[in-house]
C-alpha cells in the first residue's frame, strides 16, 4: 500500500476525465435512453412540435418535482411515503385558497403553502428521528394524514387556480398549451438549486455522510438528527411545489388522487435515477430523465395503439426491465472497475 | 503558551459505564503544552472510551474535565473541535461516497487549510476529487490527521494512527508530531507499539481496570517496565491455577493424526501474514492478541466468512474450500462470534435458537422434528440456561445468551469450535461455566480454538496459546506456565524473556 494518487496534472487529467464518466455513467446512460424514447416517440406520431414537448414537460414536471423530493430523503438514508400525499394536500390547498384571488396575493398563498409544507414536514422528520420509529412506518402515517387533510379541505373535486398561476407551471392560461419553456423553468431551477445545495454546502453535503456512513459523520461533526430533519423539510416543500404543478394542469384541486401511487413513482423515478436506496450515493441531475422515462411510458404506449387496460401491465413490465438492464450494467461497470 | 502553569487538558474522576460494565472507574490526566503524552493500557483498560469522553462521542458519567481554563462537557464532537480538541480515530471518519473536497466541506475547511499539512505528509499531489472510498485505508489516515491538524487544535488525540501506516508514512507523522510539540502544543498518543512511544513521548499515562495507575517520566524507561506497569504488581505471585488444561499437552503432541484443523501458511490482505498452526482432538488451543492484529481475519477465514489470499485451511486432511459459513459448518468448523447479537434471533425462543443448525439437515433427513425436542432438552440441562424466559432469547441475560450461542452447536456435531471472546461483558459465575462448558467440549473429542482478550483466562481454560502480533504469530507456549505477564509482553511484539 502506497500513498500514491492520481495527479491532476498530465496523464492524470485524462484519468480524472475518464473517472468522472464512470462516476457518473448512470446519469449519462438515463439521459440518453430518454433521448431515445423522445425521437423514438416522435417516429410513432403524426407531429412532434412544442405542444407535444409542452405535453410531455407539464406533466412530467410533477413526476420531477416528486422523485428530487424523494432523493433527498433518501440520500439521507430515509424514505419518505408521504411525498405523494403531500402533492394531493399541496395542490387542494392551493385550488381552495387561490380560487377567484388575483395573481399577486395567488403567489403569496403559494408562499405560504410552501413554508407550511416545509415545517408540516420536517415535523414528521423529527418524530422518526426522536421516536426512533423506522421512516417507512411513520412516513405511512403521513401519508394518510395529508391525504386524510386534503379530503376534510375539500371533500370532492374543487377549487380553482388563477389562469396567471396556471400559466407559470404550463405556459398556458388553461393548462394546456403549445409553450414548453414554462414548464422548463419550474423543472431546471428547482433542480439546480437542490443539486447545488447538495453537492457544494455543508447542510446539502451533510444528506450524504449521513446516508453513507453515519458513524464517520457524526465523527466529522454533522449532527445527524438535523440533517434528516433538514432532507424531511426540504421534500416536504418540493412536493408541494409538484402539488402545484399538478393543480395547474387540471385548474381544479382532486382530494381523491392516489397520493401512494404517486409515492411509488418518486421511488421508481430515483432508483431509475441511480440514488441508492440504502443511502448516499446518487444525483438529483439522473432524477430528472428517470422521471420523464417513467412518465413517458404511457403517451407512448398510446402512441402505440396498445389497450389501456394491458398498457399497465407492460407498463410494470418494462419498469422491471429497465431497472434490470440498468443494474446489469451497474454491476458490470463495478466489476470492471 | 501564554501561562506556563495552564496545563492543555486536565481530567479528574472521569468514570463511565455500560450498564453494569464499568468502562472506567476515575480516571485523572494532566497534558501539558508543547508536551507528547502517551496513554497505555492494555486491552480493556479504558482507552478507547476516555478518548471517545474527550472526542464528544460519548458522554462521561462523572468528574470534569478542563482544556486550558475552559470547563468541558462535549455532547457531541464538533464540541471538541470548537474547544480545540481534535481526533484521529482508529477507523477514518472520513464520508466513504464524498470526495475529499466535499469531505472538507463538511467539516468547514478550505484545501489550502489542510494543503500545507499534507505536503508534510508526502501527500502534497492528493487529488481532491477522489471519493474516499477509492483511497487506500493507510493515504485516508493520513487525510484524516492533515484535516485534524488544520482545525488548529489545541490538544490532537492520535488513537494507533501507526497501525495501518509504512514504516516510512509513520516516520513523516513522527515529525509532524514533534513540529506540534515545538509549537508548544500537545499530543496524546495511543499506541501498541512501545518501541514508538518510548521513542516519541515525554510522558506517559498508564490505565488498568479503568484507572490511572501511574504516571510515568519516559526518559530512561524500557519497554518491560512499561509491560509491568501495565500489569500492575497484583499478579507477581498469580500463578495459573487450573488442574484441567496442564496434563493433556504432552500426551497429545504425539499422534499427528490427532490434528483435526490445520492452518498453512494462511494469508489474507496484509491482515494475516502467513500464520501456521495444528489444532488437536481434545486441545483448547488459546489465541490472544492486541485489538486489530488480525485476530478478526482469521477468524472470519477460519469460519468460512472471507477465503484466504494464499495458504490453505485442512480439516480433517481435507482442504477447506468454503464459499460461505454455510460450507465450513458443514466441514465442522462453527463459530461463535464475539457479538452475541450477530448469532442469535433475539424474538424467537431459545428452542428455536438451539434449534438453528439442525435446519441444515432438512435437506438431507426430511425429517427435522424426529428428534428435535430431545437434543434441545439435553443441551438446555447440559447448559444449566435459566429457561423462565423462554419464549424470547432477548428477555435472556448477557451470559445466557451467550451460552445458547455455544450451545445451539453442542446439538448438532462438529469437529472445531471457534470462539470469539466468548466471555466478553459477562458475570464471573457465567463465565465458569463456560469455561467447564469449552472443557467438556474437548473431552469430547472435539477442539477448541478461543480468542480471548482477557490474558487471566486463558490458563483458566486452554491447554497452549499462541499470541498474535501484526497478522503473524510471535510466541506459542503451554498454557499453564503463561503468566499475564509473558503473554502481554508477547501480545506487543517484544522478545519474551526464556523462563
Amino acid at each position: 500500500m502506497t500513498a500514491t494518487t492520481p495527479t491532476t496534472n498530465g496523464a492524470g487529467r485524462q484519468l480524472m476525465w475518464r473517472r468522472r464518466v464512470q462516476r457518473h455513467g448512470w446519469t449519462v446512460g438515463v439521459w440518453v435512453l430518454l433521448v431515445v424514447l423522445v425521437a423514438w416517440y416522435a417516429t410513432l406520431i403524426p407531429r412532434f412540435g412544442s405542444f407535444q414537448a409542452s405535453t410531455i414537460l407539464t406533466g412530467g414536471s410533477a413526476w420531477i418535482l416528486l422523485g428530487i423530493a424523494q432523493a433527498v430523503v433518501v440520500v439521507a438514508g430515509g424514505l419518505d411515503l408521504g411525498v405523494g400525499g403531500m402533492l394531493v394536500l399541496s395542490s387542494v390547498t392551493a385550488a381552495q385558497f387561490m380560487d377567484g384571488q388575483p395573481i399577486e396575493v395567488a403567489i403569496l398563498i403559494g408562499i405560504a403553502i410552501l413554508i407550511g409544507a416545509a415545517v408540516l414536514n420536517g415535523l414528521v422528520g423529527w418524530i422518526i428521528t426522536v421516536s426512533k420509529i423506522p421512516d417507512i412506518v411513520v412516513t405511512l402515517g403521513s401519508l394518510y394524514i395529508y391525504q386524510g387533510l386534503a379530503l376534510m379541505m375539500l371533500p370532492k373535486v374543487g377549487g380553482g387556480t388563477p389562469g396567471a398561476f396556471r400559466w407559470i407551471f404550463t405556459g398556458s392560461e388553461h393548462g394546456v398549451g403549445a409553450n414548453p419553456w414554462p414548464a422548463l423553468v419550474v423543472i431546471i431551477i428547482p433542480v439546480i438549486i437542490v443539486a447545488w445545495w447538495m453537492g457544494r454546502t455543508k447542510s446539502g453535503l451533510s444528506l450524504y455522510a449521513v446516508g453513507s456512513d453515519a458513524t464517520a459523520a457524526f465523527l466529522s461533526g454533522v449532527r445527524d438528527a438535523r440533517t434528516k430533519i433538514i432532507s424531511f423539510a426540504v421534500a416536504g416543500a418540493v412536493a408541494a411545489l409538484a402539488g402545484f404543478s399538478s393543480v395547474s394542469i387540471s385548474g381544479v384541486g382532486n382530494p381523491t388522487t392516489d397520493g401512494g401511487v404517486l409515492t411509488l413513482n418518486s421511488v421508481a423515478a430515483i432508483v431509475l435515477g441511480g440514488i441508492a436506496l440504502t443511502g448516499g450515493v446518487g444525483s438529483v441531475i439522473a432524477v430528472v430523465p428517470a422521471a420523464l422515462i417513467l412518465f413517458f411510458f404511457n403517451p407512448i404506449l398510446s402512441a402505440l395503439g396498445v389497450d389501456p387496460n394491458r398498457a399497465q401491465v407492460i407498463q410494470g413490465i418494462l419498469i422491471v426491465f429497465v431497472m434490470m438492464v440498468a443494474g446489469l450494467l451497474e454491476w458490470r461497470r463495478i466489476r470492471r472497475s | 503558551m501564554e501561562n506556563p502553569h495552564r496545563s492543555t487538558l486536565r481530567t479528574e474522576g472521569i468514570a463511565k459505564s455500560y450498564g453494569p460494565v464499568v468502562a472506567l472507574r476515575s480516571v485523572d490526566i494532566t497534558v501539558e503544552p508543547g508536551e507528547i503524552h502517551a496513554l497505555l493500557g492494555a486491552n480493556g483498560a479504558g482507552k478507547s472510551t476516555f478518548v471517545k469522553i474527550l472526542s464528544g462521542v460519548i458522554r462521561s458519567d462523572a468528574g470534569s474535565a478542563h482544556v486550558g481554563e475552559q470547563s468541558i462537557n462535549f455532547k457531541m464532537p464538533s464540541d471538541a473541535a470548537e474547544a480545540g480538541i481534535a481526533t484521529v480515530y482508529q477507523d477514518p471518519a472520513l464520508i466513504p461516497d464524498l470526495s475529499i473536497d466535499q469531505n472538507l466541506t463538511i467539516s468547514e475547511l478550505r484545501r489550502s487549510d489542510v494543503e500545507p499539512w499534507l505536503e508534510r505528509l508526502d501527500l502534497a499531489d492528493l487529488d481532491f476529487g477522489l471519493l474516499a472510498r477509492d483511497i487506500p485505508l493507510a493515504t485516508l489516515r493520513l487525510i484524516d490527521l492533515a484535516r485534524a491538524l488544520a482545525l488548529d487544535p489545541q490538544l490532537l488525540m492520535l488513537d494507533e494512527i501507526t497501525a495501518a501506516l509504512t514504516p516510512e508514512q509513520a516516520d513523516l507523522v513522527f515529525d509532524v508530531m514533534r513540529q506540534w510539540k515545538a509549537m508548544n502544543r500537545s499530543v496524546l498518543f495511543i499506541s501498541h507499539r512501545l518501541g514508538e512511544v518510548l521513542a516519541l513521548c515525554d510522558v506517559a499515562t498508564i490505565l488498568r481496570n479503568g484507572r490511572d495507575v501511574a504516571h510515568l517520566t519516559l526518559e530512561g524507561v524500557d519497554e518491560a517496565e512499561l509491560v509491568s506497569a501495565m500489569l500492575g504488581e497484583q499478579l507477581a505471585g498469580v500463578a495459573p491455577a487450573s488442574d484441567t488444561a496442564t496434563s493433556e499437552l504432552t500426551s497429545a503432541v504425539s499422534d499427528p493424526s490427532d490434528l483435526v484443523l490445520i492452518a498453512d501458511d494462511l494469508n489474507f490482505r496484509g491482515k494475516v501474514n502467513g500464520i501456521s498452526f495444528g489444532l488437536r482432538r481434545g486441545e483448547v488451543l488459546g489465541l490472544t492478541a492486541l485489538e486489530g492484529q488480525g485476530q478478526d481475519e482469521l477468524f472470519a477465514l477460519l469460519s468460512g466468512d472471507h477465503r484466504p489470499t494464499s495458504g490453505e485451511i485442512i480439516v480433517n486432511n481435507e482442504s477447506l474450500h468454503a464459499r460461505s459459513p454455510y460450507d465450513a459448518i458443514r466441514d465442522g468448523l462453527v463459530f461463535v462470534p464475539a457479538d452475541r447479537e450477530e448469532a442469535l434471533f433475539p424474538q424467537r425462543s431459545i428452542r428455536e435458537n438451539l434449534a438453528l443448525p439442525l435446519y441444515n439437515r432438512i435437506a438431507r433427513w426430511f425429517s427435522l422434528q424426529r428428534d428435535e425436542g430431545t437434543r434441545v432438552e439435553g443441551a438446555v440441562e447440559r447448559l444449566d440456561i435459566d429457561t423462565r424466559a423462554a419464549s424470547q432469547v432477548q428477555r435472556l441475560s448477557g451470559g445466557n445468551r451467550q451460552k445458547v450461542t455455544i450451545g445451539r452447536w453442542l446439538i448438532e456435531d462438529f469437529e472445531v469450535l471457534l470462539c470469539f471472546d466468548p466471555t466478553r461483558g459477562i458475570d464471573i459465575q457465567t463465565k465458569a461455566q463456560i469455561y467447564d462448558l469449552l472443557r467438556e467440549v474437548a473431552a469430547s473429542g472435539a477442539a477448541v480454538l478461543i480468542y480471548s482478550s482477557e490474558l487471566r483466562e486463558i490458563p483458566l481454560v486452554c491447554d497452549r496459546v499462541l499470541v498474535m502480533y501484526d497478522g503473524q504469530i510471535v510466541h506459542e507456549q503451554a498454557a499453564a506456565t503463561a503468566t499475564e505477564e509473558i503473554l502481554l509482553t508477547a501480545a506487543h511484539g517484544l522478545e519474551v524473556a526464556s523462563s
